[in-house]
């Protein structure tokens, strides 16, 4: 109860010396996507926000495309965070409509997609780490490409890419997943069993962080070739890398008005590949919840959030900041 | 202090409790508590129920949750290079089979697989309108170009439903025969209908290489199978006492009373239960799709994952026509069965 007594009257004598600018803010929602990285960064996010910035924070789970369908339709959820934008031409129709602010690059190093091998199978054979390698020996990669889902943004580009390269002619087969999960299970799987593996995944991912895999050489990235291969119906389909995806933190401008000093930290919140994988890591190995890889970031990182406050939210979250 | 720190060191286990303690990952709750908010006041009305993880804040020796669900992973982990090694070959030939229909039904040219549909259903169902159906639903699902996913989900079913009727009869004609029997396999049965899919798809994807089409036929069969066994247990079991008596008067061998009387007599019920397997794993479809199986689930799937809405309702649509043409005809093929059997 004494502590009860006691941030009450912080709010209070607050109240009476910043007056309005020190408000504490009201409801929030937040996305949470259906990957680990994404879970980390909400977990965070909430975190700071309620006990911070004293907000009521909603964690509403979806997906990328969902969440932004449900932004343009309604204008909730407040905060989309882990916004892989680059498949999504929505996400720049609404914000040059104005519906979304772009705070920040909360992924700053970008995501990366690409097409792996395993790291012991680079070892092994060093010449697979190339396309032509490849196609000289679909063997040794078990004469298989693992796809990724129908309906998922790079299910077309890849698809154009596969044909672009002649790795069918040279008698490896696309094999189109059915679910995320099966993808990554295929990945554990060939590992633990050493087995030749060939495919597409992306980073900063818990499978990625767990089990090294290297990039298959592809031609660098040429914007015209890409755009093209991310239409099912292109003509001149050709090999092209994928570009770093921009992976944001964007809110809704009404948010942004409502609660400027939450945006403001939003804004600067951003982790780095090696940050987030060496998390991501730690929660494979350990078998934790995404919660607790949140914890985990929030106890060995705090020189990086702590930067994100402003000085109040700072005062606030002082005994742990010690 | 956790809540029940003083039972232990009542039962005087705390130096038990606290050797070897492994620091385990601090939850959101110790860190709020570290920032001075946890509110540690004690009230009646607020004692925690004494779970794994209660006790483990009070008593480090005592394992988490999260350690019982490790163990059963590790368990089942051990367990399968054994279980792969007798199910990997058992079920190597549901891979061929399914792939085998899979190349069959898409290789071959539309203008001579939907006629031998159509044949096929004009064969079991002898009506007009049956058929008449089938072959305009077929036209239709060709010219808004579903036509080879749709074969693709047939083929899957053909090969599921003729599977889990090969399997199923039996095991309930077994059934049928001894009471333990039943009373050991209605559980099972029980079980495989109500589980959530996806908690033995999960085991699945572990046992089998991701990659092979016997993992998702694995699922249809053990999900379509029930139907076909209790309507089998409970045609036969319902066969007049009173025949099975004149049979035996007659001196009928036990096999001779099977063939020729109970088998004749349940057939309606085991025909409803063959139609219920194939409604049941037509289902199964979209579910099977995420482990992979192509057809109309995938195109399901695509419209669900990018809110793209037209192609889900249209894929559905699919998905309906298809169980409207296979209960069509496999009721029509029941109706033919219980006509002769009248006309008798």
């Amino acid at each position: 109860m004494k502590f009860k007594t006691f941030t009450a009257g912080l709010c209070l004598s607050a109240g009476l010396t910043a007056g309005a600018a020190y408000a504490d803010c009201g409801s929030v929602s937040i996305t949470e996507m259906d990957w680990a990285s994404a879970s980390v960064v909400t977990s965070v996010a909430s975190f700071l926000m309620t006990q911070g910035y004293s907000c009521d924070v909603t964690v509403v789970p979806t997906t990328t495309v969902p969440a932004m369908t449900s932004v343009a339709e309604t204008g909730q959820p407040d905060i989309l965070t882990e916004l892989w934008t680059s498949y999504t031409e929505v996400y720049e129709e609404l914000v040059a409509d104005g519906k979304l602010v772009e705070l920040s690059k909360v992924l700053s190093d970008g995501g990366v997609e690409a097409w792996w091998i395993p790291q012991y199978l680079a070892d092994a054979h060093p010449e697979l780490t190339t396309l032509e390698g490849i196609k000289a020996n679909p063997d040794l990669v078990g004469g298989l490409f693992h796809d990724c889902p129908s309906g998922w943004g790079c299910d077309i580009t890849n698809n154009n890419n596969f044909k672009a390269s002649g790795l069918a002619e040279a008698g490896v087969e696309r094999f189109q997943h059915g679910s995320g999960e099966t993808l990554a299970t295929a990945i554990a799987a060939a590992y633990e069993a050493q087995e030749p593996w060939f495919g597409y995944y992306w980073a900063p991912t818990s499978v990625l962080g767990k089990y090294p895999m290297v990039q298959v050489e592809m031609p660098p990235y040429d914007e015209a070739t890409h755009t093209c291969n991310g239409l099912e119906d292109c003509a001149t389909p050709g090999l092209s890398a994928y570009p770093r995806s921009n992976v944001v933190t964007a809110v809704t401008t009404d948010f942004s008005e409502r609660e400027p000093d939450v945006a403001q930290m939003l804004a600067k919140m951003s982790f780095t590949n090696a940050q987030m994988g060496e998390v991501l890591a730690w929660q494979e190995t350990n078998n934790a919840s995404n919660e607790e890889a949140a914890v985990y970031f929030l106890t060995n990182y705090k020189d990086t959030w702590a930067a994100w406050l402003n000085d109040d939210a700072r005062a606030r979250l002082s005994a742990l900041l010690q | 202090m956790a809540y029940y720190d003083g039972l232990f060191d009542r039962l005087g286990l705390r130096d038990w409790c606290d050797q070897s303690v492994e620091t385990a990952p601090t939850s959101m709750q110790a860190l709020l508590g570290q920032l001075g908010g946890g509110d540690t006041e004690q009230t009646i009305a607020r004692i925690p129920f004494p779970s794994l993880d209660t006790l483990h804040d009070s008593c480090a020796q005592i394992p988490q949750t999260r350690d019982m669900t490790a163990g059963v992973e590790n368990t089942f982990l051990a367990a399968r290079e054994s279980l792969k090694l007798v199910l990997d070959p058992i079920t190597q030939p549901l891979s061929w089979m399914l792939d085998g229909a899979l190349w069959l039904f898409t290789t071959t040219p539309w203008f001579i697989i939907v006629p031998l549909l159509v044949a096929l259903t004009w064969y079991v169902a002898r009506s007009i309108g049956v058929t008449l159906f089938v072959a305009v639903s077929f036209l239709f699902l060709g010219f808004i170009d579903h036509l080879d996913v749709a074969l693709e989900t047939l083929s899957i079913i053909f090969v599921c439903t003729g599977l889990s009727v090969a399997l199923g009869v039996p095991i309930g004609i077994a059934m049928s025969r001894s009471n333990t029997l039943q009373r050991m396999i209605v559980p099972i049965l029980d079980l495989l209908q109500t589980l959530p899919t996806f908690v033995y798809l999960i085991p699945l994807i572990f046992l089998f290489s991701v990659t092979e089409s016997k993992l998702y036929g694995i699922a249809i069969i053990l999900y379509a199978i029930v139907p076909v066994i209790r309507l089998t247990d409970l045609g036969i079991r319902l066969v007049d006492p009173d025949v099975i008596e004149a049979a035996d008067a007659f001196g009928m061998t036990k096999r001779q009373k099977l063939w020729g009387v109970q088998l004749p007599l349940a057939l309606p019920n085991i025909m409803a239960g063959v139609n219920q397997t194939i409604m049941m794993s037509l289902a199964m479809v979209v579910i099977a799709s995420l482990v992979s199986a192509p057809g109309l689930g995938v195109l399901v799937l695509r419209g669900i994952r990018n809110l793209e809405l037209g192609v889900g309702i249209v894929a559905g649509f699919g998905i309906v026509l298809l169980a409207v043409i296979l209960d069509r005809a496999s009721k029509a093929a029941l109706g033919r069965i219980d006509k002769n059997k009248n006309a008798h």
